[in-house]
């Protein structure tokens, strides 16, 4: 028994030496500088207490990172969700080249985030503005990452062409455990195919559902490759997520301790954030 | 908590792995090791040429090269850890003034390197740090202003604008002939400052942002005529010019799309890539209807550097001096179409010999945006303007940005 102890520790400590090394102790101290005015290169710092917090409400371009970060993450979330749970039915059905289907969706997940985004921002550029010429539209011959208003759309139909691949993946798993017979019993019972899929299918997908709007949302919430990729934060701040608020303004600007502040209250916001999905979805679950 | 982690963790790997190869200062054979570091990706092939020809001179010492992609925020985070290379090749930005302030290099005011160096240089230097000391040696020069597409202009029969009408007269007989008279790249923020410097200093001058620091002005007093010209550029640009960015730029004008784009000397090897045969020019942004008072905007594009912390300050002196040599500084300003900071070092290549004039009388203004806190973000502010279009609006949150970013202190 002893023995058998021995071997789960050498399993779990060096993860957790690990995780302490550059998760737990870089973050704790992230919350230290975060009270103090350090600027991410001087010898020395002082203590300034909760200035920076203060500093950080009266900012609007913080409130301007938020608001683009939850509309950006709430959109992509929907949208991949709904898009992906299709393509899993359809890929889940009998259809021919079935296993090569399969291959192509999964193919942008295993593209890297940046060379993607870097393809889109020539395509956008290049390519889609020939098209709308062609169309005779105005507004579709313009780069739509150059539009102040619309610019955050091109992100979320990147993020969301990449984004429906893994997510496709999961509900497929999640298809191919629901038994045959509920499906023979129900057409039986001269249910429609709508009704079965209301009925049977998303139902019994449930825990698949919840894992898919968390990884979703959370993946949306800390959006960062996709803009550097694409925008850059533009134009102006237009798309300018928290994460790349605290990436640009602590590193590039000198403002790290400010700059840790806004990640210390955007920590916070995540956790509450996933304790409430989790609790509502995972209700969900028990219900069944 | 990812959120505090990941641009920490990234920080952390970048600098375990920068001082793999920086750390062990004395190698093999008892070679005094030298880091070099340095920030322009497009001199990167010029100085690994340079460099090799020091270590051959050198046989006890061996500079290595090392240029990470975005690096002024590689060096920061390495300052942060204290494991600073031995040489730093920076330009005069927010970056290079931060660093000097905290005390992190050598003081060169006494050095005899200097005696040879352009004194409007190193007093750009001085005046940017506002330190008594020069923590720098300027090593090479930019210039910022009109590139024009010559064939174009004799084509119209325009001569190069020396003030603000004719320039604007210029622009509008290349679109009466159903040309762009200019390019613009919106999409990549930092290419709006390129206008942005060349009216600041000569319509509001320098000084402004000392004044600013004290609060005897504010920009909603001083830079109304600055919003107001670089707003009336961009009815004389191409369609779409917030979709298009700096790469875009380059090969549309190279490819005779626009008559004029505003950009830098850098800009031009890359135009030249794509379009071997283009006869260019660049002439000074003129803003005002005085010529005599429309000076060029150059700057520092490289200076040198050594650390306080460097083990090696001898061996690291002896490579800067061997870089200000004159043939090794021309060798240098022949492949990136710079400036040298040495004295009797010129440029000589037709796309920039218009001026030429401007450096022999000492024309010259520094880039006004290494006066402004980086924290600003003083970019993205100008493209929202440009989006926006609303002077008001623009210029109460110049002053509010400045004010908030200086409370934050």
């Amino acid at each position: 028994m002893a023995k058998r102890r021995i071997a789960f520790y050498l399993m779990t400590v060096p993860a957790l030496v690990l995780f302490f090394a550059f998760h737990t102790y870089p973050a704790l101290q992230g919350i230290f500088y975060s009270f103090t005015n350090w600027d991410g290169y001087s010898a020395s710092y002082d203590f300034v207490g909760f200035k920076n917090f203060v500093n950080i409400f009266k900012d609007a371009n913080v409130i301007n990172s938020y608001v683009f970060t939850f509309k950006y993450a709430i959109v992509t979330t929907i949208l991949i969700n709904v898009l992906s749970l299709l393509i899993a039915l359809g890929l889940n059905s009998k259809i021919k080249f079935k296993n090569f289907f399969r291959g192509v969706y999964f193919l942008p997940n295993i593209l890297s985030v940046l060379i993607v985004g870097f393809i889109f921002n020539y395509l956008f550029a290049n390519v889609f503005t020939v098209w709308g010429a062609k169309l005779g539209s105005e507004f579709l011959s313009q780069n739509i990452l150059g539009n102040q208003n619309w610019a955050w759309i091109g992100i979320v139909i990147v993020a969301v062409w990449q984004g429906i691949a893994f997510n496709t993946i999961l509900y497929l798993a999640g298809l191919q455990t629901i038994p045959r017979d509920l499906y023979e019993a129900s057409s039986l019972d001269g249910a429609s195919r709508f009704r079965e899929f209301w009925s049977i299918t998303f139902p019994l997908l449930a825990s698949f559902f919840t894992i898919n709007m968390v990884l979703a949302m959370k993946g949306g919430l800390m959006v960062f490759d996709q803009i550097v990729a694409l925008t850059g934060g533009g134009p102006g701040r237009a798309t300018q997520s928290i994460a790349l608020l605290i990436y640009t303004g602590g590193f590039q600007g000198g403002e790290f301790a400010y700059q840790s502040a806004n990640a210390v209250i955007y920590f916070i916001v995540i956790v509450v954030i996933s304790a409430i999905q989790l609790k509502f979805l995972q209700k969900r679950e028990m219900d069944l | 908590m990812k959120k505090v982690l990941l641009p920490l963790l990234a920080g952390v790997l970048t600098m375990s792995m920068l001082s793999a190869c920086g750390n062990s200062s004395e190698g093999s054979g008892g070679k005094v090791k030298i880091e070099f570091f340095q920030n322009k990706t497009e001199a990167k092939a010029t100085f690994d040429k340079l460099i090799a020809k020091f270590n051959e001179e050198n046989p006890t010492i061996k500079v290595s090269q090392v240029n990470p992609p975005d690096a002024e925020t590689v060096l920061k985070t390495r300052v942060a850890k204290k494991d600073v290379p031995d040489v730093i090749g920076l330009g005069a930005t927010d970056t290079y003034s931060s660093l000097a302030k905290s005390g992190l290099f050598e003081d060169f005011t006494n050095d005899p390197m200097v005696k040879n160096i352009q004194p409007a240089y190193v007093d750009m230097l001085k005046k940017q740090t506002g330190l008594a000391e020069l923590n720098g040696i300027p090593f090479s020069a930019n210039a910022s202003g009109i590139l024009y597409n010559k064939a174009i202009f004799k084509d119209l029969g325009i001569e190069v604008p020396k003030t603000w009408d004719e320039l604007i007269a210029a622009a509008d007989k290349i679109k009466a002939a159903g040309k762009n008279p200019f390019y613009f790249t919106l999409k990549d923020s930092w290419t709006t400052l390129v206008p942005f410097n060349s009216f600041t200093p000569n319509i509001v001058g320098l000084d402004f942002f000392n004044k600013r620091k004290e609060g005897s002005t504010t920009f909603k007093d001083a830079f109304r005529e600055v919003a107001e010209k670089q707003l009336k550029l961009t009815e004389y640009g191409q369609k779409d010019q917030f979709g298009k960015g700096y790469n875009d730029g380059n090969t549309a004008f190279a490819k005779g799309d626009a008559a004029m784009y505003i950009q830098g000397v850098w800009a031009i090897p890359e135009i030249q890539k794509a379009n071997p045969s283009i006869e260019l020019g660049i002439f000074p942004l003129p803003a005002t209807n005085d010529p005599s008072k429309n000076m060029l905007v150059s700057g520092v594009d490289t200076l040198l550097t050594v650390s306080k912390s460097s083990k090696h300050k001898e061996e690291a002196k002896k490579f800067i001096e061997f870089l200000l040599k004159s043939e090794n500084s021309q060798q240098y300003i022949n492949e990136q179409k710079a400036f040298s900071a040495v004295q009797g070092v010129t440029q000589s290549d037709p796309s920039v010999a218009d001026l030429n004039g401007a450096f022999e009388s000492g024309k010259l203004v520094d880039f006004a945006d290494h006066y402004i806190p980086g924290a600003m973000k003083v970019d993205t502010l100008i493209q929202d303007f440009m989006q926006k279009k609303d002077i008001d609006q623009y210029l109460s949150t110049l002053d509010t940005e400045w004010d908030k970013v200086a409370d934050r202190k």
